[in-house]
């Protein structure tokens, strides 16, 4: 959280973040352009600008890979969440990887001809009527696009003068951008390699990305869902103390109940910074503390605590036949509500 | 207290219980990598012998020049590595056909550069400026005819002649359709790599139904396996495939 925006906010975590990032990506890239051609004993080597070419663009789709992971992985298991504090850098990294790849590619392939090298990049190949010979750059200039959007407008900034709700919209273009990556290296690299490994490994990292958000979904829907102005949500010694019990809304909306010295309030479940998931966070120092990046908000009006301005919308709350009930319409952001009384 | 109830706050120190779990998660990460960097690395193919012969040192030959379908040499005499008689398909640096050949067809010149090889395949690409690519003294002389082989249905790719040749390791293959368009519309050779041989050749030069370069709807179908119906003659000791374009069909 930040009263006023930085170029970046550094602690000793995202070092370490960082830090393994870093090391694993160098790895790759060092095996794969050093390493491997080394071992592997080619006779005639690969042309080292299309044999680098090959290991960024493929560093880069395990990068992608990797970070659409962590999103359902920190639903399915909380101790993945720390994987989300600091994805953006990922992010950011992955864009350079795949920049880096556009830029062998396209200093190589596209130069050198009687035509401009943008001209000869989008019109060479334009047999978009076949599968075999399917202009394949396509897919990839779109993904690179959407890659090098999301990581200029990853900072707070963007998110606060694009809103939220604009900003998380924006950035599910990694999801198109991803099955295009699938097609691009579809439809071009893995026709040119031996054997069937290098396809299997691809559809077999996009499977599992595909698989982990479909777990997390089903999990998802297994949060209690009601309809009605009042609706229930659970019994008040089901919610832990500084832990809160989600209820889905006819609406779609989330609201998360949660449980502060003995009383009950309930705020949305929609964190105001990047719609992160307030009802999986803990109540820290009297605050909802959201599990993505640490924001906090008062328990009682959905305030973040000053000299931060965040604010969510808050419930009432009663109890009926022992069984706490919320108001599925919701107060306007940061409206102060009396906590529900435990019974005793 | 169990990880799994630790809570994570980035901007407090990681609560102990999960610094294990992050710093096995932190090593996986690394390893994960460094084995798909590996294994991927792995399944890239081994290039077939082609490329530059820089070792052959440069080549000068004297012979007849013809642009029709695309820049090709008639050695009448030859150099260490390019003998008398030989047709050799030319290329300029790049993606283009050697500029100064355009106002030297049909005539005798004198032609000098690198080879370029794979298996039976031979192209010069020749320097820059009139050093390497310019009359020579005389007449070109009377030539054998083209020795015409009839109609043939073919199966293989289509590509340029000078990646085909080793200019780009791998130069074949759909990654590579791009390129291959663009040398073939530079004026580089379009070269059919047959899956079987043909007359003993591997490779042959293509052209268009009239002799001329490769029609642009052919552009579709190269780096693909394809099949395609033409004729066929011998120019010097090089074949010339003219196909009929109505009849590609990728396979």
């Amino acid at each position: 959280m930040s009263v006023s925006y930085i170029p970046v906010q550094w602690n000793g975590f995202k070092h370490r973040y960082n830090l393994a990032l870093a090391l694993a990506v160098g790895l790759y890239l060092w095996i794969f352009v050093e390493l491997g051609p080394a071992l592997l004993g080619h006779a005639n080597p690969i042309t080292p600008q299309i044999h680098n070419a090959r290991a960024f663009g493929s560093c880069a789709f395990l990068m992608m890979s990797v970070i659409l992971m962590i999103g359902p992985l920190a639903r399915l298991d909380v101790r993945f969440l720390p994987l989300l504090y600091n994805r953006r850098h990922f992010g950011v990294m992955t864009a350079l990887v795949a920049l880096s790849h556009f830029l062998f590619v396209f200093n190589w392939y596209f130069v050198f001809t009687p035509f401009p090298s943008w001209e000869a990049l989008l019109f060479s190949n334009t047999a978009y009527d076949r599968a075999l010979g399917f202009p394949f750059e396509a897919f990839g200039i779109f993904a690179l696009l959407a890659l090098l959007i999301l990581a200029a407008t990853s900072h707070d900034f963007w998110l606060s003068f694009l809103t939220p709700r604009i900003w998380k919209s924006l950035h599910y273009l990694i999801y198109p951008a991803y099955a295009a990556v699938v097609a691009h290296v579809t439809l071009g690299a893995a026709q040119g390699v031996r054997g069937l490994a290098f396809p299997v490994l691809v559809w077999s990292l996009a499977l599992v990305v595909a698989g982990l958000h479909l777990a997390a979904w089903r999990k998802e829907r297994r949060a209690a869902a009601a309809a009605g102005e009042w609706v229930p949500v659970c019994r008040p010694e089901e919610i832990e103390e500084g832990r809160a019990r989600v209820v889905r809304l006819s609406g779609g909306e989330r609201a998360a109940v949660f449980r502060h010295e003995g009383r009950f309030s309930a705020i949305s479940n929609a964190c105001a910074h990047q719609n992160g998931p307030l009802g999986e966070g803990r109540i820290v120092d009297g605050c909802v503390t959201c599990p993505w990046h640490g924001f906090q908000y008062r328990v009682e009006d959905g305030c973040s605590p000053a000299p931060f301005t965040e604010k969510v919308p808050t419930y009432r709350l009663r109890l009926r036949s022992g069984t706490i009930e919320l108001d599925a319409r919701a107060n306007p952001p940061g409206t102060p509500v009396q906590p529900l009384e435990a019974p005793r | 207290m169990r990880a799994r109830d630790e809570f994570f706050i980035g901007f407090f120190p990681i609560p102990p219980g999960l610094r294990p779990f992050l710093a096995a998660i932190a090593v996986a990460l690394i390893l994960l990598f460094a084995a798909a960097g590996w294994f991927a690395a792995s399944t890239q193919a081994a290039p077939e012998e082609a490329g530059f012969r820089f070792d052959f040192g440069r080549q000068e030959v004297t012979g007849v020049l013809s642009l029709h379908p695309y820049p090709v040499i008639r050695v009448t005499e030859g150099s260490e590595r390019l003998a008398a008689g030989r047709t050799v398909m030319l290329s300029g640096g790049g993606k283009f056909a050697p500029p100064q050949a355009a106002a030297l067809d049909g005539r005798l010149v004198k032609a000098g550069g690198v080879i370029l090889r794979r298996g039976d395949l031979d192209m010069l690409q020749i320097g820059g400026g009139d050093a390497n690519l310019a009359a020579a003294e005389g007449e070109a002389p009377a030539l054998s005819p083209p020795e015409r082989l009839g109609r043939w249905r073919l199966e293989g790719e289509i590509c340029d002649g000078k990646c085909a040749a080793g200019a780009m390791r791998p130069g074949r293959d759909l990654s590579h359709k791009a390129c291959a368009n663009l040398c073939i519309t530079g004026g580089v050779p379009a070269v059919f790599v047959s899956a079987a041989p043909v007359e003993g050749a591997e490779f042959l030069l293509m052209a268009g139904p009239e002799g001329g370069p490769l029609p642009p709807e052919a552009l579709a179908f190269t780096a693909a396996y394809v099949s395609v119906e033409g004729e066929i003659e011998r120019v010097g000791d090089l074949l010339v495939f003219r196909i009929d374009p109505a009849t590609l069909r990728a396979l």
